[in-house]
């Protein structure tokens, strides 16, 4: 393709040049100014234009300039162009990477940095009509810039897209491309990123294309970082994962509250993981930090937080007939204080944090957080025996490591679960277990007598009380102490909480409203230990809890380059940019006019300057 | 025309031309001739047929020898007033080129500050009463004309009016007030045609602005040549010493109305200035060798001021 001009019907613009040489003629008709004699004068001209011969052509400079500046601006809105090579013709969807691990600094400054330059440039080469649009694929995929032609506003779009500290929802991003292809059928969609993209996306209409960033592989990451209670004080396990090609050896910082604990020299295998327990940390501890000593190319996955909540002992209200499974499976959990009541006995005035009630409901439901089992009220309630196991949450926390598929339930009772209730288990009949948020507490609720199942016998029994207990006896404020970045946290303020505010871990703060029964907390994009801290209404402090938000995505630490991205059936490989596309040159016109702007005004006032200045 | 102080201040004044003295001759001689004035100038033997009047008794008396005694003869000088006629010297002053008034559109766009003094015809009528004045009041023969002579070789006509005594000061003041400068003058003709016209060879007083395009270089000598001695009263406003102009102009001759294009800033004031000093020079350069003296006034120049200090200071005037 030649160099051209995009829009030459501007060129008809340079037709202004006659009204400013008639203007600059009328300009130059003189005044007329009698004088008694122009003897002296014409000697005057006569040795000025013998001396300098280039004087009439300096009063001419000013016209020369306007001039120039016209050409100059006709040339700007004739939008002339030169061929450049870019990946795309056409209209282009661009998918931006925007999950943490485009925050790699293997290409400087980082992956996202040459992503957006490389986003840049597609729009640079959008012609005349020609539409862009901009998704940002983060934790949650967002549309930055819609359809848009004017290349100001999809600059501005990708001037402000910053990446996230979490994975990327490659599901919803393609869901907003292909809606967004949907409204022009002409785009090709542009996916810029590493390559990390799962291997089940839908395909997209017309043509998928694939812009490659990222160099190198060789990246250590803290996966896991745990604190749990040993026998003699709490215990700490690290992971690190090497997706380099090599082995790699790093040293373990292991930080308590601040203060460096151990240092433990950790070798790990080329794409391998190692891992290393350590015992005896301070009984006072409270914020474990481990950093990984060394720079690799993503810092994120090299600091990695535990939050350890020493387990005050929790009173837990069992009610039942008697079942030896359940005080079994309950008492053993550390850190609870049971205490068991038959059916019937009148409730103790000692408050407790959580009642599991197991068989039919002899009173009203009481408030604070409940376990119902086997529970039906007074009405009438029917069971029904349909209880093949038609649907399992078992991406859900409260289930994890729970294996329901060899459970069996004899018969379990219809119970309507309460609107905004989280069904976990749902047999055909109906649901058999669910939990749900309600102002005065949290409730589990098994539909079926445990005497009815196998389920005491299975291994996931123990598994699911500790998960259910724990998460019924929320440690402290906050219902979980380690996040993914972006995960949402319910937080549970004390009754007497006035003020609740959330300390993130650059210092900005975020108060939250505590009317209502469990705020949820949403800003924790950023890694590190925030802070939840409660006021009485007298100011005083009622209590304070930390949480950890870490990466812990082996997945995003992960930081190989992939060579191939699976869209739809295809395998769409990086793109070189070959197609043809055309690089506009007016801003450089328009800069130039701009400066010979400024050159003629100098020119004029220097003029002006030297006229007055003999006055 | 000129107020009776002045008149007082001039009246005793006379004109002094350096090198003629004898009425009707050209003589590089000094005065030859013994007059009968008061003034005493010598003694010498008494000759038959001289007047017994003049004998001095007291000498005889005491000598027993007569002798005549002699005076300084008083002879009249005879002094030609010339006046510029043209319209170029109808420019300037307070009255702004009177005639021109209409069109006058000298007001830059800046707000130009208005320079005193009054026009140069003006000017140059109060300096011919003046002067004329002086040479009336000291007995002299006055001869005033104003050239007006607008082709270079055609036969000039120009008015001119013959004085003697003071009594004609009043003709002269009238017939002054009532010239009017207008058309062009080629100076060179019309100094040729007045120093051919004859007169008495006397003491010349030229009042012009000596804007002639083919100058005068050409009149002076004709004048010098005539046995003339020359003052050139060279007049200026100072609109023409400094110009107050600006801008992308067109310049009207007024006497010519010819147009020069000019695009006028400070360099070019600049240049005018030092364009004019060379060209007064110039004059000068061309006078002294012509027997003539040379003297640039402008406008704004008080005239007894001129008259009283700087002819008396030059020479033209004397008492």
């Amino acid at each position: 393709m030649a160099p051209g001009f995009l829009n030459p019907l501007a060129l008809l613009f340079a037709a202004l040049s006659i009204p400013i040489l008639i203007l600059y003629m009328l300009r130059l008709r003189r005044r007329e100014v009698p004088v008694s004699s122009t003897l002296l004068w014409r000697r005057l001209l006569r040795d000025r234009e013998a001396n300098a011969p280039w004087q009439r052509l300096r009063s001419n400079l000013l016209l020369l300039l306007q001039l120039l500046i016209l050409a100059l601006l006709t040339l700007a809105l004739a939008r002339p162009f030169l061929p450049s090579r870019s990946v795309v013709s056409g209209s282009a969807v661009i998918l931006l990477d925007g999950s943490a691990s485009m925050q790699a600094t293997d290409v400087s400054p980082s992956r996202f940095e040459a992503a957006r330059r490389a986003a840049r440039q597609i729009v640079a080469g959008l012609g005349a009509g020609e539409e862009g649009t901009v998704i940002l694929a983060g934790p949650r995929p967002t549309v930055l810039a819609s359809a848009v032609t004017d290349h100001a506003v999809l600059r501005r779009a990708l001037d402000e897209a910053v990446p996230s500290t979490g994975p990327a929802d490659w599901a919803d991003a393609f869901a907003l491309a292909a809606a967004a292809l949907a409204g022009n059928p002409h785009a090709q969609a542009v996916v810029i990123s590493d390559g990390a993209l799962p291997p089940d996306l839908p395909a997209l209409p017309g043509e998928t294309r694939f812009v490659r960033v990222g160099e190198r592989s060789d990246n250590l990451a803290l996966v896991a970082l745990a604190v749990r209670e040993g026998a003699a004080g709490p215990q700490a396990f690290v992971r690190v994962t090497n997706s380099g090609d090599a082995t790699a050896q790093t040293s373990v910082e292991l930080w308590t509250d601040g203060a460096l604990f151990d240092v433990r020299t950790l070798t790990i295998p080329a794409h391998g993981s190692a891992g290393l327990s350590v015992d005896d940390l301070p009984y006072t501890l409270q914020v474990l930090e481990a950093r990984l000593s060394g720079s690799d190319p993503l810092p994120l996955d090299d600091t990695a937080w535990a939050v350890r909540s020493p387990a005050a002992a929790r009173r837990v209200l069992l009610v039942t007939p008697g079942n030896l499974f359940l005080e079994r499976a309950v008492g053993m959990l550390p850190g609870v204080e049971l205490t068991r009541l038959a059916p019937g006995q009148p409730l103790p005035d000692t408050p407790y944090d959580l009642l599991v009630h197991d068989g039919p409901l002899t009173t009203t439901l009481p408030s604070g957080n409940l376990w119902l089992i086997g529970a039906y009220g007074a009405g009438p309630t029917t069971v029904f025996t349909a209880t093949a196991l038609a649907r399992a949450a078992s991406d859900d926390p409260l289930l994890r490591y729970v294996d329901w598929s060899n459970v069996h339930v004899l018969r379990a009772w219809e119970v309507e679960p309460p609107p905004g209730a989280r069904v976990l288990v749902e047999a055909e009949g109906g649901p058999l277990l669910f939990v749900a948020e309600r102002p005065e507490g949290r409730l589990a609720v098994l539909t079926f007598d445990l005497h009815d199942s196998d389920l005491p016998l299975q291994v996931a029994f123990p598994i699911l009380v500790a998960n259910l207990t724990g998460w019924l006896l929320p440690p402290g404020g906050v219902s979980e102490t380690a996040l993914h970045p972006g995960d949402p946290l319910s937080l549970q303020p004390q009754p007497e909480a006035v003020r609740l505010v959330v300390t993130a871990p650059d210092g900005s703060a975020y108060p939250l409203p505590v009317g209502q029964a469990a705020p949820t907390f949403v800003a924790t994009e950023r890694l590190g230990v925030y802070r939840v801290e409660q006021f009485a209404s007298d100011g005083s402090l009622l209590r304070r809890d930390p949480f950890a938000v870490n990466l812990f995505d082996a997945a995003e630490s992960d930081i190989a380059p992939r060579d191939v991205i699976h869209v739809g059936q295809a395998e769409v490989r990086p793109a070189s940019p070959g197609r043809e596309g055309r690089q506009e040159t007016w801003p450089w016109l328009a800069a130039a006019a701009l400066g010979v702007m400024g050159v003629e005004w100098w020119a004029f006032h220097r003029g002006m300057g030297r006229r007055g200045g003999t006055r | 025309m000129l107020d009776a102080a002045l008149l007082n201040r001039i009246g005793r004044l006379r004109l002094v031309a350096r090198h003629i003295r004898a009425g009707q001759m050209q003589g590089e001689r000094r005065s030859t001739k013994r007059g009968t004035s008061v003034e005493f100038a010598d003694y010498r033997d008494y000759a038959r047929g001289d007047d017994l009047r003049r004998v001095d008794w007291n000498i005889y008396a005491r000598l027993e020898r007569p002798f005549v005694k002699l005076f300084e003869d008083e002879e009249d000088l005879a002094v030609h007033l010339l006046l510029d006629g043209s319209s170029s010297m109808d420019w300037g002053g307070d009255g702004e080129a009177r005639g021109h008034g209409d069109t006058e559109t000298r007001g830059s766009d800046d707000g130009e500050v208005r320079r005193k003094g009054s026009s140069k015809w003006e000017y140059a009528r109060r300096m011919a009463a003046a002067l004329g004045y002086i040479a009336l009041a000291s007995g002299d023969r006055l001869s005033v004309a104003m050239l007006q002579c607008p082709m270079p070789n055609a036969q000039c006509s120009m008015s001119t009016l013959k004085l003697r005594g003071k009594g004609q000061t009043l003709r002269l003041f009238d017939w002054l007030s009532g010239l009017q400068a207008a058309g062009t003058t080629d100076l060179n003709a019309s100094l040729r045609a007045y120093a051919l016209a004859g007169g008495r060879a006397g003491l010349v007083l030229l009042i012009s602005d000596l804007f002639s395009p083919t100058g005068c270089t050409e009149g002076l000598t004709a004048l010098a040549a005539r046995g003339h001695e020359t003052v050139v009263l060279h007049l200026l406003t100072p609109d023409e010493v400094d110009p107050p102009l600006s801008g992308d102009l067109r310049l009207v001759d007024v006497e010519t109305g010819e147009p020069q294009d000019v695009t006028v800033d400070g360099g070019v004031r600049a240049l005018y200035r030092r364009r004019l000093e060379a060209w007064q020079d110039e004059l000068r350069a061309i006078c002294r060798t012509r027997n003539a003296r040379y003297l640039p006034v402008t406008t704004d120049a008080p005239l007894d001021r001129l008259v009283l200090h700087d002819l008396r200071r030059s020479g033209v005037v004397r008492g």
